[in-house]
């Protein structure tokens, strides 16, 4: 139905794309897969009208077309979700979901009745609980992701764009979407998938095409691809032999802890938190999505107030009123929302390196170029970082390199205590590798290292011991022969996992609610608020396979984070 | 809706309540309790018994109309996330046009108000082409466009001169039926306007180009044309505007009113509008009078002290002090109210976060923080129709339009359902 | 991968990767057009004026640009200048002799000024143009309230000199040179060399990603103000020198040609980017095109006219959004 054929495109002297090209028939799910920077989104972003291609063509139906804005794209019956979300914030989701797409009664007036039913509708077949008056910026992000699908089904599109959608939704959520999607494909409906969970890609998707390097390097149907070639294709390399899986036990645990978090207490999220991190360490932590380890990484950097508990750091209990305070005891922070919270796009690659320098010491002190040039070719050397020219700006760089910009910025000033949260979030498994062997390097030079990840196979190759967070509460820590996927993934449900006993020994009233919401938890559908769709939990009963534990990682035990308001009863 | 749900006193009083923290989380919220004070301070500063007449109301409006209906031109095109500040020199180009077309080719009076507004329009077809087509930044852009507006308002008259036919400008100054004043039909008809081009796509586009142009370009809205129609809609208004000008002074002058663009700016700011896709019509008529009235409360505060201390005397330069440190203050109000309402926006989100974990007995919040919250998910208030608007453009701006919605919405507890919320009840309670 | 690029992509590339030699040849262009318009201004006295009022200009707008690199923006330029200028011919009121304590209140005024400024903006929050445009219509009814709309008083004469005399007799070569060997490199140190110039670019940049750093941001945008408030007293007292006396309002509209100089330089009105170097020639260019039009001899009319078609198109020529398709 629709055909990319030999597609160039260049920003000015930046090549994107580079002869990538991709066909989808009707009722066909295409995976379109890549590493970052490849051109995926560029290549969505052509059929969606919001990029002009400088070369080659655009077949719809057979016959070339020209997609020069989103209306020619929706004529075409082409929608979208945007990776990004293409939500306004600042308008219900009513608004959102019809922009573009209102009915019309007398007098060109938007009909509210017929616009009241259609949102009714759709709300109802992606099971998005909130009320339609809701403005979106008021929703979490998983439901504003699945307002975001609902507002691309609105339009009954032939050909529909998914980039990156299950990234921020919850297990159930996303077994409803790929139920909605099988739907839609018997309808006829085509889709190209974009995703970085390559697991996903045999659960749903019929076909595979791989770009790289803005050139499509191998396409075919599913049944012809496995993990391993999709990795080879996506990165030119031969995936290594599995790292070793033990990781460093011998990691430091003696002598004083260099972070010594005890029952800290964090509303609404967290409410019993402990951890102890000590030197040479890379501490874990796992836990479905948000269960409170940003909030908990954020605070120990004094981004957000803790209303209870204590932070003992280097020996003295610390509470930070601002990062500027913790990064000047030694502390770094690296996020992993690199574009929001971490990269400096528009200034030099030497500046983004210089970033964590210059966040310490005196304001007025002078900074001569050469010693900013030397530290910062240093920094490109130590860890292979690819780049132009120091002079660049950071956004000519692949999202991989712009993460291990970010890593290199703060493992140069040697902190004591480095934070990482989800540092490899949207980042090729190339440069993924890299990162990890830089902080494992680091931590055997005596740096502490505290990292969270939401990719369980990561989280149990390179921590040392692993913080399960579950409900606010730390329900297990694993090390050594219980780092298993069986136990993370049960633990991460709020099953008692093996470690749950090794967990720092909560003081007061809190052991008992500890135990106790283990117990209830360990029947995990039953309580589940997930209504109907709740019937797929597969409880780690598979956990050997690294796609199982992937989806588990995305499981929630509690739907809907929209849930509550507006519900029907 | 009422007729759905019995109207049981419970009822009324939780969708009251609705209302308030509907109010309370509203963008229109800040500008209008800001306007509410500045009302009362006049009023009580001025004797209420001298403030409501309908001498004093007919004077307000005959000379506060051109301002406001400025302020409502430029709320359109901040809501699209552009502005114009030479709104000021193209509403003495009204005047100039209206006045020497008739002077010069002695065309009647009404039909050199429509050359007046063409020729605004025209103007803001410019500054649409400066700020949209060539995607200059549209603050310097039509900076810019002030020096050449300017010039060419003195081209066409170089000194002030002419005037209109006394019975155009009596008639402006009347009162229709003894109390209503005549300068309100100008008000309310681009309020008519604007209600209805509320209800239309049009609507809907102009807050979503405000809100992020490249979404809305990505769901096949133009930007381009949304921002057209915006400044066309806008010039309309400004025309407008020029003519209430022309008839209030009742002569030409071709350096008039330059300050009117940037003042309008600030009015909508007051009033809560925020640069793109936020806020109502609603916030720049309650922003526009907050800054009317604190310059009259400041004159006769001035003037009440003249009268009790004997011997006192006083410059207007100490008037002139005192009124803008009163709107810098003002604007200090918003943004605190402002930031009020985003914490009660950031609580919500906590609390969905906590009813999905399950975390619902920790929930400190009580019930009427939570309606409170819930509230500041509500659309943006519809705005304000008809005249009576603007004798207290503070609540009526909230009489939005219906929201069909199901009983079950409604019923639930923790206020977030859509209701009875915009009844006239919730309203004057708050009041 | 350059070499294939067009003659019109390269000059793109050229524009957007130097925007301070692009503003200096539009100002030679602008300069050639004046001098073909009317030969006689080629002289060495036009040409030390056209210095003269770049420097000042250019002073002004030091503290603009870097509250713009910083994310914000100031209005308050104008009536600081102005305010210092009546400060200045209050203080001094034809005596020698008190230059310093007129440029200590002065730099005290500007940078209590500039501390409201960033305290309003950056901590309460407040869009920056319109706030910075509320307390500069304060600071200009202040003027009024305190001079009763008469400033009194002359700048001593050896201020006056130190500004205006043509160094080594040259006629092209004013003595506020003296002073731009203080403010250019002071600017450039600040910007460029130490950590808080850093800072302010990073923050502009991505304010967010600045705060997790580690960076104290609201503390460094709001020295950004205070920088802006006293780079502006500064500038007013020279300006004040060379006026010799003034009036209330004399440097208002300074605001927005500090402003539009600075984007004429090249630094982005959102932040994060842009050079003081930038700043001087987009100074050099506002002053070369309003001796253009003074040169042209039209009329007041026709001047304001022209004015605004050309500032239109030096904004078209480098300073436009991007298309939101590409």
């Amino acid at each position: 139905m629709v055909e990319l054929r030999d597609i160039h495109k260049h920003f000015d002297a930046v090549v994107a794309l580079h002869g990538a090209g991709l066909t989808v028939a009707p009722g066909e799910i295409r995976a379109l897969l890549g590493s970052n920077g490849s051109g995926k989104s560029t290549l969505i972003k052509i059929l969606a009208g919001l990029v002009e291609p400088t070369g080659g063509q655009v077949l719809f139906d057979g016959a070339p077309v020209h997609i020069r804005n989103g209306r020619d794209a929706r004529s075409l019956g082409i929608a979208t979700t945007f990776q990004e979300l293409s939500l306004i914030p600042m308008m219900s989701v009513r608004d959102n979901i019809l922009l573009g797409n209102e009915p019309l009664a007398r007098l060109g007036l938007v009909d509210r009745k017929s616009a009241d039913r259609r949102i009714e509708e759709l709300l109802d077949r992606f099971h998005i609980k909130c009320d339609p008056d809701t403005y979106v910026q008021a929703l979490t992000p998983s439901v504003q992701t699945m307002v975001e699908v609902a507002k691309a089904v609105a339009q009954n599109p032939r050909l529909l764009l998914l980039d990156e959608v299950t990234a921020p939704l919850h297990y159930d959520e996303v077994e409803l979407l790929f139920g909605s999607m099988r739907e839609l494909a018997a309808e006829g409906v085509a889709m190209i998938y974009v995703t970085h969970r390559i697991s996903e890609v045999f659960t749903i998707c019929d076909t595979v095409t791989v770009v790289r390097n803005g050139e499509t390097v191998a396409q075919g149907a599913v049944g012809d691809f496995s993990t391993d070639t999709i990795i080879y294709h996506m990165t030119g390399q031969r995936p290594e032999a599995a790292a070793s899986h033990a990781g460093s036990e011998t990691g430091g645990r003696e002598g004083e802890p260099m972070l010594d978090v005890r029952n800290l207490e964090l509303l609404p999220k967290a409410k019993d938190l402990s951890l102890k991190a000590y030197k040479g360490e890379i501490v874990g932590i796992g836990g479905l999505e948000g269960q409170g380890q940003s909030e908990f990484m954020r605070a120990l950097l004094g981004a957000t107030p803790f209303q209870g508990g204590e932070i003992v750091y280097d020996g003295q209990p610390r509470r930070f009123r601002s990062p500027a305070a913790a990064v000047r005891e030694g502390i770094g922070f690296i996020s992993g929302d690199r574009n929001r919270e971490a990269i400096f796009a528009l200034r030099t690659v030497e500046e983004n390196l210089l970033a964590g320098k210059v966040a310490k010491g005196r304001l007025f002190a002078y900074m001569s170029a050469r010693s900013i040039r030397a530290f910062a070719r240093d920094a490109v050397g130590k860890y292979a970082i690819k780049i132009g020219s120091l002079r660049h700006a950071a956004n000519s760089l692949s999202g991989g390199n712009q993460q291990k910009l970010v890593v290199a910025r703060w493992i140069a000033m040697s902190p004591k205590l480095l934070l990482l949260d989800d540092p490899t979030k949207g980042v090729d498994i190339h440069s993924r590798r890299e990162i990890h062997q830089i902080l494992r390097r680091c931590a055997q030079e005596g740096m502490t290292v505290v990292m969270s990840l939401s990719e369980t196979e990561e989280l149990l190759d390179n921590a040392d011991r692993i913080y399960v967070f579950y409900e606010g509460h730390v329900n297990a820590v694993l090390s050594g022969a219980q780092k298993t996927p069986e136990a993370l993934a049960a633990a991460m449900l709020g099953m008692s996992g093996p470690g749950a006993a090794d967990a720092p020994s909560p003081s007061g009233p809190h052991s008992d609610s500890l135990s106790g919401r283990s117990i209830s938890r360990s029947i995990p559908g039953a309580p589940s608020p997930s209504g109907p769709h709740s019937d797929g939990f597969p409880v780690a009963s598979s956990p050997g396979f690294p796609g199982a534990a992937d989806a588990s990682a995305a499981m929630s035990p509690a739907t809907g984070g929209g849930g509550g308001k507006g519900a029907t009863p | 809706m009422n007729t759905k749900t019995k109207p049981t006193p419970s009822y009324l009083l939780a969708s009251a309540r609705q209302a308030l923290g509907r109010f309370h989380t509203s963008p229109a919220f800040a500008g209008s309790m800001l306007f509410l004070a500045a009302l009362v301070l006049n009023a009580a500063l001025q004797g209420p018994a001298s403030f409501f007449t309908v001498k004093n109301i007919n004077t307000l409006f005959t000379k506060n109309t051109p301002f406001m209906l400025a302020a409502i031109a430029q709320s359109l095109l901040l809501m699209t996330g552009t502005m114009d500040i030479s709104c000021g020199v193209q509403m003495a180009l009204v005047n100039v046009v209206v006045i020497m077309t008739g002077q010069e080719w002695g065309i009647p009076f009404p039909l050199s108000c429509l050359l007046g507004i063409g020729a605004a329009i025209l103007a803001s077809l410019l500054c649409w082409v400066c700020c949209s087509v060539l995607r200059l930044p549209a603050l310097l852009a039509s900076y810019a466009l002030t020096f050449v507006i300017k010039g060419v308002n003195v081209m066409i008259m170089s000194v002030p001169q002419g005037k209109v036919e006394k019975l155009y400008y009596k008639a402006y100054d009347s009162q229709i039926f003894g109390f209503i004043p005549a300068s309100i039909l100008g008000l309310a008809l681009v309020l008519l306007i604007w209600a209805y081009v509320r209800r239309t796509r049009l609507g809907t586009h102009m807050y979503a180009v405000g809100g992020n142009q490249r979404d809305a370009f990505a769901a096949g809205i133009s930007p381009m044309g949304v921002q057209l129609k915006a400044f066309l809609l806008k010039g309309f208004i400004i025309g407008a505007a020029g003519v209430c000008l022309t008839l209030m002074t009742a002569a030409g002058n071709p350096l008039q009113a330059e300050d009117y663009g940037i003042r309008s700016l600030s009015a909508c700011i007051i009033g809560g509008l925020s640069f793109g896709g936020w806020g109502t019509v609603g916030c720049a008529i309650s922003g526009a009078g907050f800054l009317v009235l604190i310059q009259n409360s400041v004159y006769y505060f001035f003037s009440m002290l003249v009268k009790m201390i004997p011997g006192f005397s006083v410059t207007s330069y100490y008037q002139n002090f005192a009124s803008d440190l009163l709107i810098l203050l003002g604007l200090l109000m918003t943004m605190v109210t402002a930031r009020g309402q985003r914490e009660a926006l950031r609580r919500d989100i906590v609390r969905q976060l906590k009813t999905g974990i399950g975390l619902r007995d920790q929930a400190g919040t009580p019930p009427p923080d939570g309606a409170a919250a819930g509230a500041a998910l509500a659309p943006p208030p519809g705005n304000g129709t008809g005249p009576e608007n603007t004798d207290a453009p503070a609540f009526d701006t909230l009489s939005a339009p219906a929201v069909s919605t199901s009983a079950a919405r409604t019923g639930l507890s923790d206020g977030a359902g859509v209701g009875a919320a915009h009844t006239k009840e919730g309203m004057d309670d708050e009041r | 991968m350059k070499d294939n690029l067009t003659p019109l992509m390269r000059a793109k590339v050229f524009v957007k990767e130097s925007p301070a030699r692009m503003a200096f040849i539009i100002a030679i262009l602008l300069y050639v057009a004046t001098v073909a318009v009317s030969p006689t201004s080629l002289n060495a006295n036009a040409i030390g004026s056209i210095i003269m009022m770049t420097l000042l200009l250019s002073f002004a707008s030091a503290g603009q640009t870097i509250v713009l690199i910083g994310g914000g923006m100031d209005f308050s330029v104008g009536a600081v200048m102005s305010s210092a200028a009546i400060l200045a011919t209050t203080i001094m009121n034809h005596r020698d002799g008190y230059f310093l304590p007129l440029l200590i209140s002065a730099l005290a005024m500007g940078a209590f000024v500039g501390l409201c400024n960033g305290v309003c903006a950056v901590k309460i929050g407040l869009p920056p143009m319109i706030v910075t445009l509320a307390i500069s219509n304060v600071v200009t009814r202040m003027q009024y309230v305190l001079t009763q709309g008469s400033p009194l008083g002359y700048v001593s004469d050896a201020f006056f000199r130190s500004v205006t005399t043509r160094l080594f007799g040259v006629q092209f070569l004013p003595s506020i040179i003296l002073y731009a060997f203080i403010v250019f490199p002071l600017v450039f140190f600040l910007l460029n060399r130490s950590r808080f110039g850093k800072q302010v670019y990073l923050i502009g940049n991505n304010p967010l990603a600045a705060r997790l750093d580690g960076i104290e941001v609201s503390r460094v945008q709001i020295l950004t103000y205070v920088f802006s408030g006293m780079f502006s007293a500064f500038a007013g007292i020279l300006g004040a020198a060379y006026m010799q006396s003034v009036r209330c309002q004399t440097f208002d509209e300074y605001a927005y040609n500090s402003l539009i100089a600075v984007i004429i330089g090249g630094t982005a009105l959102s932040g994060g980017i842009g050079t003081y170097t930038g700043s001087i020639a987009g100074s050099l260019v506002m002053v070369v095109l309003s001796n253009l039009l003074t040169a042209m001899q039209l009329s007041p009319t026709k001047r304001n006219v022209v004015l605004g078609v050309l500032m239109v198109l030096l904004l078209v020529l480098y300073n436009r959004e991007k298309n939101v398709r590409q």
